[in-house]
């Protein structure tokens, strides 16, 4: 007979390994649900990619952290900070990545990029030989490398949505995020994209993605956790004593006795 | 106490599945956390100018035929389902300045915009990338719950196109068009109604034309046959690229004819104009 104890604390105990492992199936299922999505003509063109375990967290993570302080705008820095720590707290992350939108246009004149009933506003702006674009050069000079083909863009929304609902069949919290996306291409992640989403997911009592206080990455619990950790050590240096040979409280309480009497 | 006939029961079911895909639709989790959806169902005779639309422009293109043939057809047998249009003004950037709309910043594009918007085939632009994608969540939220109901859907552009040039959903840049209903299995797949719309030979040729090299003889001689019949070898076909002039002027004359109907719709011209 096999006993698999859960529980959700500590983070990466045995308990939470368990854990981990189920909502890692979910991850799974919601790559399927993504990969049936409705898309423009049901053309495919996307991927998927799925990062699990503490390291491989904690590398997005940085890199997020890196993109706040560095090349996002001041208005993201916080958002990014933020969502780094739910990264943290998260038990898996999905990436999905649109292959299309930056290489083979839809190429129907929509109008959605430019406003032009062609595609003459991102041909006349990227690389291409006779409509064939050229995405070998992959150096940016922006966050994400554009113009884009917008309604190949959009499927990347059909795709991130059918992952969403896949995991709220199974009370699995996410929150789709630019942050996490950008962070996991950066590092390699989806790297056949120039456009990734990630979906941070956890399974915790308590939603980690909602209800973010002020200076969020200075104040969530794991801080909170390492702040007992360090500040419990200092202090019972001070009320210590030789507990195998007094005892503190009776002492005390005989003392007031005597007192009384 | 009453009995009712199991199928027009579940026919007028289908507004209430049609409210639900709104209220999912508004459940969808978002990137930019500043999407704002429009959304309007449309149903019945109302549905008459946009079929009518997308018949005229299905006069020069099969892609809108198809939909037409189809939506004309349920009309007829009196089972045209109810049709919410979403619709959002994809325009209004994130501003996140990450570039992926072609500008190094959102003020750049904001520049550009106030003096290039501008309409394509279905949507106006330029376009925020990060709304277009939170419009895709949006709308798969809105198929996945009608996909829960056990009701036949299709997130239609053409649809959605003739509705906004109509003059539904004001303001939105892009509607897209999700027939709820009718009863049945995959009815906007397979489509009965399309089965006397094409000729064999038209089937088979759209096949040969989005995959020649299929059908393609030895090509290195240069100027490869291709096998559109059956003694393919005798009087040879080859590929060619030209342009084509008729074609060009069909569709300009049915874009025309497209535009006059909509301005008729919308009262600007009368019928008899």
């Amino acid at each position: 007979m096999a006993r698999i104890h859960i529980d959700e604390f500590p983070p990466y105990s045995p308990p939470d390994q368990a854990k981990k492992e189920n909502v890692l199936m979910v991850a799974k299922l919601m790559v399927n649900a993504a990969l049936t999505a409705p898309l423009t003509g049901g053309v495919p063109g996307h991927e998927a990619e799925i990062a699990y375990g503490q390291k491989e967290l904690e590398m997005i993570a940085r890199e997020m952290e890196r993109l706040a302080h560095k090349e996002v705008p001041k208005r993201l820095k916080k958002p990014f900070l933020y969502e780094a720590v739910m990264v943290r707290e998260s038990d898996a992350i999905v990436f999905l990545g649109n292959k299309r939108a930056h290489e083979t246009p839809m190429d129907v004149g929509c109008g959605l990029c430019g406003g032009e009933p062609d595609c003459s506003f991102v041909y006349d702006r990227l690389n291409h030989f006779n409509g064939l674009i050229d995405a070998t050069d992959r150096s940016r000079e922006t966050t994400v490398k554009g113009p884009l083909c917008q309604i190949r863009a959009h499927d990347l929304g059909y795709v991130i949505g059918s992952a969403l609902w896949m995991a709220e069949e199974h009370f699995v919290d996410t929150k789709p995020c630019y942050s996490v996306g950008l962070a996991g291409r950066n590092i390699g992640i989806c790297m056949n994209s120039e456009l990734v989403v990630g979906i941070p997911i956890a399974v915790l009592s308590k939603n980690p993605y909602v209800d973010i206080p002020p200076n969020y990455h200075l104040t969530n619990m794991a801080k909170q956790i390492d702040a007992v950790r360090k500040i419990t050590v200092i202090t019972r240096q001070i009320p210590n004593h030789p507990y195998f040979t007094h005892d503190a409280e009776a002492k005390a309480k005989s003392g007031k006795k005597k007192k009384e009497e | 106490m009453a009995i009712y006939n199991g199928i027009d029961a579940a026919h007028e079911h289908l507004m209430d599945v049609a409210k639900a895909t709104i209220l999912a639709a508004g459940k969808a989790p978002t990137l930019t956390h500043r999407f704002e959806l429009m959304t309007e169902i449309v149903t019945d005779e109302d549905m008459d100018p946009i079929i009518d639309v997308l018949a005229t422009l299905g006069e020069n293109s099969a892609f809108q035929r198809h939909d037409a043939v189809a939506l004309q057809s349920l009309k007829d047998q009196g089972k045209l389902p109810p049709v919410v249009l979403f619709g959002a003004d994809l325009m209004k950037p994130a501003l996140w300045d990450c570039g992926a709309c072609g500008f190094k910043t959102c003020g750049e594009y904001l520049k550009f915009i106030k003096d290039n918007k501008g309409v394509g085939v279905g949507c106006y632009g330029p376009s925020c990338v990060w709304q277009s994608i939170d419009f895709g969540t949006v709308c798969d939220y809105a198929c996945a719950c009608t996909a829960r109901h056990h009701v036949e859907s299709r997130i239609m552009f053409s649809i959605g196109a003739c509705a906004m040039m109509l003059g539904h959903l004001e303001g939105a840049t892009w509607v897209l068009g999700l027939p709820i209903g009718p009863l049945g299995q995959n009815l906007w797949f397979g489509r009965t109604a399309w089965k006397d719309a094409l000729t064999f030979d038209q089937r088979m040729m759209t096949q040969l034309a989005g995959g020649p090299t299929n059908q393609m003889a030895f090509s290195g001689g240069g100027n490869p046959i291709i096998k559109s019949k059956q003694k393919w070898w005798e009087d040879p076909t080859y590929m060619k690229v030209e342009q084509d002039e008729n074609f060009v002027e069909a569709e300009a004359n049915g874009l025309a004819k497209v535009y006059e109907k909509i301005m008729k719709y919308s009262g600007v011209l009368d019928d008899d104009e």
